[in-house]
């Protein structure tokens, strides 16, 4: 299932009454960032968002859309799934699908973004209904955009080429500030560019299908591109066109395409911002981005994203991004390993099921899940559960932890470990001790508590789950 | 940068640097104001803890000072030779 572009998808949504469109007047501060949060906190069943008349903006002509993947329907949706399809049976299908890495890509030149273009007097308030986010934040932000960028010592290669979602401050009508952090392909494509004296370009899509999106915040290889993963995990190829300032390939539905450079030698003052820890992360000096060139669709759609205490979409969009790359590292060395759910702040606490060899497999696996390239960073907390718990289940995760898990024998602790700066228990900051609960039942040779005698389901409960599943949704 | 410079004191850092960035697509709605010294941008609309020196909570205040030596992330590279 691919959608063209995003008016496609909230059509979508739209038809499986999992968009609002809601037109009594808004204020851009605080109905607009409240209002997604309240989606989020009252289900994570909810519908996308769309806000058609803003105050000091004409009805419809300019549009904010949230919350876009912001619940399990609608990430099954984005795979062309049935609304209700487990999260379980979301995870097994998006990796499979990333096994057809690397897809096709479609080259187009009449990319609809091309209706308006503008090179003067250059004021993107008119152009997009910008707000705070949080109350606290520096100012308005850009933060669930295709940021497009080239290696300056290697440009015509096309993996090389880097699409990714990076924080973007409003600093003025035509004047950015972004986080490219050294670690991001973005920010050695900057290192790059500046040792050489030269400004960086840089195309930002605004406005997408939500495929791309969500490949956008995946962790691939250096060489490896993005649109070539949004053609494997939509099954057909990914339409790309040239932004027409900087030559860069956006995606060709999108609603705005901002082009410009990032001033080469330049930082200033960027943040405080409420990041997706659920706290603010601090004002730091940082990149600086000149827009001299936007294209945009008529009365084009500000899709954004709500940032803030979890869960918001951003978990939704990363769940599985975060899950995968871990469950297919770690099933590399333990095929024991049935599923991972790594979706609590990105993967800082993290639940193996896995079917257990012999006592303290289950813990050899946690650990390993801190030393993966994701761990790293993330991985503080790791639950491991035997195979007959679905850790996408955190009934059946709690009844483990409650009757499995013994704190004497299970509990591992790991000192000092690394993590991101970002993890407000950090001391210092990036230095954590992690732990590994083990919550699988004790096997030989560590033969301990009383666990001969489980109860099963009654014997037809499988047959009647199907049968009811039909008459109760 | 073309906008005249505000009279009023930025909420963040109380330099007289606030200049108005923009004003509203249907006139009259709001002005959004921006500081050209800590970047600090508010919105005419806002509630006092954001536009007003005196409620901005004093927790997020900036020091103009402390400003050039916020760390750079990332840091620039030494230019090739």
């Amino acid at each position: 299932m691919a959608y063209a572009d995003l008016r496609e998808f909230l059509e979508t949504l739209r038809k499986n009454n999992q968009l609002l469109n809601y037109s009594d007047p808004v204020r851009p501060e605080p109905d607009l960032s409240s209002a997604a949060a309240a989606t989020t906190n009252l289900t994570d069943r909810g519908p996308a968002l769309l806000f058609d008349t803003i105050e000091g903006y004409e009805q419809g002509k300019a549009r904010v859309a949230l919350n876009v993947v912001g619940s399990w329907p609608n990430h099954a949706l984005m795979l062309g799934m049935a609304k209700d399809t487990p999260v379980k049976e979301q995870f097994f299908e998006f990796a499979e699908r990333g096994e057809a890495f690397p897809g096709r890509v479609e080259r187009r030149t009449d990319a609809p973004w091309q209706e308006h273009t503008l090179t003067e007097g250059i004021d993107l308030f008119q152009i997009l209904p910008l707000f705070r986010l949080n109350e606290h934040d520096v100012g308005s932000y850009i933060d669930k955009a295709i940021v497009v960028t080239r290696d300056p010592d290697d440009p015509e290669h096309f993996g090389k080429q880097n699409a990714g979602i990076y924080r973007i401050q409003v600093k003025d009508k035509d004047r950015l500030g972004i986080q490219p952090l050294a670690a991001h392909d973005i920010g050695l494509h900057l290192h790059k560019a500046e040792e050489r004296g030269e400004n960086l370009p840089i195309a930002i899509a605004i406005g997408n299908e939500p495929v791309i999106s969500t490949v956008g915040g995946m962790p691939l290889a250096y060489d490896q591109s993005e649109y070539e993963m949004a053609a494997a995990i939509q099954g057909a190829p990914y339409r790309i066109a040239k932004a027409p300032l900087t030559g860069l390939d956006v995606p060709w539905g999108s609603e705005v395409i901002l082009e410009g450079e990032i001033i080469c030698g330049e930082r200033e003052i960027e943040g405080p911002f409420g990041e997706f820890t659920g706290y603010y992360s601090g004002a730091r000096s940082q990149p600086v981005i000149r827009v001299t060139r936007v294209s945009h669709r008529t009365d084009p759609i500000f899709e954004h994203l709500y940032l803030g205490k979890p869960w918001t979409e951003m978990d939704y969009a990363l769940a599985l991004n975060t899950s995968v790359p871990l469950y297919r590292q770690l099933k590399a060395d333990f095929p024991e390993v049935v599923a991972v759910n790594a979706m609590y702040t990105q993967g800082l606490l993290g639940i193996i099921s896995v079917k257990q060899r012999f006592g303290g497999h289950a813990k050899a696996v946690g650990m390993r899940a801190m030393t993966t390239p994701h761990g790293l960073a993330y991985c503080k907390v790791i639950i491991v559960d035997d195979d007959d718990i679905d850790p996408f289940n955190l009934a059946q995760v709690m009844w483990a932890l409650s009757v499995r898990f013994h704190p004497q024998h299970d509990l591992v602790t790991v000192p000092n470990g690394s993590v991101l700066a970002l993890d407000p228990s950090s001391d210092p900051d990036g230095i954590v001790h992690k732990v590994v609960i083990d919550a699988t039942t004790p096997i030989s040779p560590e033969t301990r508590g009383h666990y001969a005698h489980e109860v099963a389901n009654p014997s037809a409960t499988a047959a009647w789950e199907t049968l009811l599943k039909g008459l109760i949704t | 940068m073309t906008s005249p410079l505000d009279t009023t004191v930025c909420p963040r850092c109380e330099q007289s640097t606030v200049r108005v960035m923009t004003t509203s697509p249907v006139p009259g709605a709001w002005t959004m104001h921006v500081c050209d010294t800590c970047f600090y941008s508010y919105r005419s609309t806002e509630g006092p803890t954001a536009t007003d020196p005196a409620s901005f909570p004093q927790d997020w205040k900036v020091d103009p000072a402390d400003i050039p030596g916020m760390l750079a992330m990332p840091p620039v590279p030494q230019r090739r030779g």
